[in-house]
């Protein structure tokens, strides 16, 4: 009877959830002009389109691997350069598929949490006579209702397309490995997220307790790095598999065996293939089996646990105000365009959605850097390895722009009431997109210059496209900022808003690839010509956007 | 100057007029109230000053800078408190303070001592240096007031501005506001339902009823239009919204149940 209740709570909760995810009138906005009885529609179906994103990006992966997994044997016995048992090979795959949906997944929670705490519509019901367990079930309905369409997609598609490629009982047996694959990212989503809204989003002002939350914050990131890690080190971990395969059963198989989600991603393989798929001996079978069956127990209590973790998480206690000497109170004045990056920075301090786009590109970089310095490249590596590097901070910069835009939906009504012109909305935005690309390309060019010595080359190169990452942000801002004006919206938020971010990025990324595709294109020419190319190709579509979105306007 | 004059103000919501040629004047040294029911129009005026809400007609100036054209130099001129609490959740009241300081050019060190009055003033020290996400929304509202009284404005324009605060801090700001237009340059431009305050705080009020002035003046001056000499405004402000007659009758249907 509660389930019924609760779902019947959830219905009119989600709607609110999506109205408050799209208009943020808790966060200090006014509704947009027009008819207002078309909002709630509106709202539910851009948050269904940006559920749609994420589970086709899922649907994309699921079918990736099962394209790979279809032709195993071609795979795994010709095209690696050394073979690996084809059962062997499938578990890898499947592996790599419930990792990367397991970080997918806690991912988007991570990034949707903010939005559901801050909607506020928990509080709300908890003062209505609703009974604990109604109360309790609506909350788990209502957090579940924000990952429906992307799980739906991994339960429904993973054995459907498993099976295709091996058979009907191989998708049954992957059916277990993506439901404890779903609890898991959830509920890491979930701890994480109550870590961070206590840790970080309450934090008092000052310097040290600043650089505290960035240290959370780095944290953060772990889950969206690991799916950049994962493809990395996906060549390392085949690699890995065909050497412990190729040594029969060992007590490092038996440990790989235990992991997760190992484990749950080699039941495919032992139904279709027999007991002998993997080099297991009789104990590594118990440990496979044994694992199996604790990481199903571990999610059905995690499952349990989430009904009073998400009521939690929603009431939180506000923080008790220290006594302070008034004579300490001072304030800090600089000008606008400073005001702006500063403010941006100190709100990206306690959101970690926002402070993921800064140190993601820096993270990537560091990994970048380390990984250079680990393989020691040979010499004359420097134009290939510079290159990369540049083209990944780029091509990550040119998502910077709706992410950094994405900060003025809070209390934007309020910043539209202060004198600030456009442009210097604008140009403090694209002044930290500039100071994170050159963090992160400074920082591969620190690491990899200890083996690689070639600084100029590196400095060259960061410098060369400097201009053309500029150039897209301006871009992305100016046409971000015009929508704004036009329909008067809290536009983006990095999870609803997900198609317009996704829009304004396609031209960005055009502009920022530009000056490397000029490289490219030149590259058999000295390398002085081919740079110098790429610096022309990027200053000149700085010099043609920076007035086009930079002329004044009145606010 | 005039700090604020509106002219024929117009503001649609699709097929609703929620303020309908609207016009009115804020004089130097003046405190006006804008008296009305709720949905009466009160903050979509507000918010078309600010520049909130764009006018289907009609046109705002503040000192003579139309908020439309001059944006810029009309928001200069203006501290805006809002009715609902539209604050940077994720920033302290300092880190706050010093954007808003920041988007407004001040000098540092005058803005600093500013703020170190206000804030003192408003018994907002312990708070300082706390998110404003786990603020109540008395010290919440203490904020909005610092930070449109910051850059001492020539014009202030305050929606519901003394709602959720204490006895201390509303007393403040009854007397701040009538310290603050007495050198006879600057315009207060508030609205309330308290009709006490204003009676007590302004000079003229002016009384919205569906997007439409029923009537404005000095108390005297609507006591004239009223039924009785010496009437309350409460009772000024339901004779000209007719509202009394409904409030009787929802009493007696109140009763009833």
């Amino acid at each position: 009877m509660a389930w019924r209740e609760a779902l019947r709570l959830s219905r009119v909760a989600f709607l609110e959830l999506s109205f408050q995810a799209i208009y943020a009138i808790r966060q200090g906005n006014i509704l947009p002009p027009g008819d207002a009885s078309k909002l709630s529609a509106r709202a539910r179906s851009r948050v269904l389109q940006s559920k749609a994103l994420v589970a086709g990006l899922l649907g994309f992966l699921t079918i990736g691997a099962a394209l790979i997994l279809h032709d195993a044997s071609l795979v795994a016995v010709r095209l690696l350069p050394n073979p690996i048992p084809v059962p062997v090979f499938q578990t890898g795959v499947l592996t790599a598929l419930l990792s990367l949906d397991v970080a997918f997944l806690w991912w988007t929670g991570l990034q949707v949490l903010p939005t559901f705490l801050s909607a506020g519509v928990l509080p709300v019901l908890e003062p209505l006579p609703i009974d604990e367990p109604t109360l309790r079930q609506t909350a788990v309905i209502l957090y579940l209702r924000l990952f429906d369409l992307p799980v739906l997609t991994l339960l429904v598609l993973t054995p459907l397309l498993v099976g295709f490629a091996l058979g009907p009982l191989a998708g049954v047996a992957i059916l277990p490995g993506v439901a404890v694959a779903v609890v898991f990212a959830l509920v890491l989503a979930l701890i994480t997220g109550r870590f961070f809204v206590r840790r970080v989003q309450g934090s008092r002002s000052g310097g040290g307790r600043a650089l505290l939350r960035w240290t959370y914050l780095i944290l953060w990131v772990v889950p969206a790095f690991g799916l950049f890690g994962f493809v990395t080190l996906a060549p390392a971990f085949f690699g890995a598999l065909t050497t412990l395969s190729a040594n029969g059963p060992s007590a490092l198989f038996d440990l790989l065996s235990g992991s997760f989600p190992f484990s749950l991603a080699s039941l495919p393989a032992l139904l279709s293939s027999g007991a002998n798929a993997l080099p297991v001996g009789g104990g590594g079978f118990v440990v496979l089996l044994g694992a199996s069956v604790g990481y199903l127990g571990l999610a059905v209590a995690a499952a349990l646990w989430m009904g009073p973790a998400i009521r939690a998480i929603g009431l939180t206690p506000p923080g008790v105000p220290v006594p302070a000497d008034p004579a300490r109170v001072t304030l800090h004045t600089t000008g606008r365009v400073y005001a702006v990056l500063v403010k941006d920075l100190r709100m990206a301090s306690r959101t970690p959605g926002y402070a993921f786009l800064i140190l993601l590109p820096i993270l990537d970089a560091g990994a970048l850097g380390l990984l250079t310095y680990v393989s020691g490249p040979g010499p004359g590596a420097g134009t290939s390895l510079a290159l990369g590097a540049v083209t990944t901070a780029a091509l990550l910069g040119a998502f910077f722009g709706p992410a950094f835009f994405a900060i003025e939906v809070v209390a934007y009504s309020y910043g539209r009431t202060l004198p600030l012109p456009e442009r210097s909305l604008v140009l403090g935005k694209v002044a930290l997109i500039g100071a994170i690309y050159l963090v992160a390309g400074g920082l591969v060019l620190a690491l990899a210059d200890l083996r690689v010595d070639q600084p100029l080359v590196f400095l060259g190169f960061v410098v060369a496209e400097l201009p053309a990452v500029l150039a897209a942000a301006l871009f992305e801002l100016g046409m971000l900022l015009r929508r704004a004006r036009t329909r008067g919206l809290p536009l983006v938020n990095l999870y609803t808003g997900a198609w317009v971010a996704v829009l304004v990025s396609i031209p960005g990324l055009f502009i920022a690839s530009a000056p490397l595709v000029a490289f490219e294109t030149l590259r058999n020419y000295p390398q002085p010509v081919a740079l110098g190319a790429m610096a022309l190709v990027a200053l000149g579509s700085l010099s043609v956007i920076a007035p086009f979105v930079l002329r004044r306007r009145s606010s | 100057m005039i700090p604020l004059r509106l002219e024929e103000l117009s503001v649609v919501y699709g097929p609703r007029k929620a303020v309908d040629r609207l016009t009115l004047e804020v004089g130097p040294g003046e405190i006006y109230g804008l008296l009305g029911s709720n949905g009466a129009g009160k903050s979509s005026t507000i918010k078309s000053i600010v520049g909130l809400v764009r006018p289907a007609g009609g046109t705002v100036r503040v000192f003579g800078y139309d908020v439309q054209k001059d944006a810029l130099a009309a928001k200069e001129r203006i501290g805006y408190v809002p009715e609902t609490s539209m604050l940077y959740e994720s920033l302290t009241p300092r880190e706050f303070l010093e954007f808003v300081a920041g988007v407004r050019r001040l000098d540092p060190g005058r803005a600093a001592e500013r703020a170190r009055d206000l804030v003192t003033a408003f018994r907002l020290t312990d708070e300082f240096e706390e998110p404003i996400s786990s603020l109540s929304n008395g010290t919440r509202q203490k904020v909005l007031l610092v930070a449109a009284l910051l850059h001492q404005p020539p014009l202030l324009v305050l929606d519901e501005p003394l709602n959720h605060l204490d006895p201390r801090s509303l007393r403040l700001m009854k007397d701040l506001l009538a310290q603050y237009v007495r050198n006879g340059t600057r315009g207060v431009l508030f609205s309330t339902h308290a009709m006490e305050v204003a009676e007590q705080l302004c000079h003229r009020v002016g009384i919205l009823d569906h997007g439409v002035l029923r009537g404005e003046g000095s108390l005297a001056s609507l006591r004239e239009r009223g039924a009785e000499g010496d009437a309350t405004l409460e009772e000024i402000f339901l004779h000209l919204t007719q509202e009394d007659a409904g409030v009787r009758a929802a009493l007696a249907s109140l009763e009833r149940t």
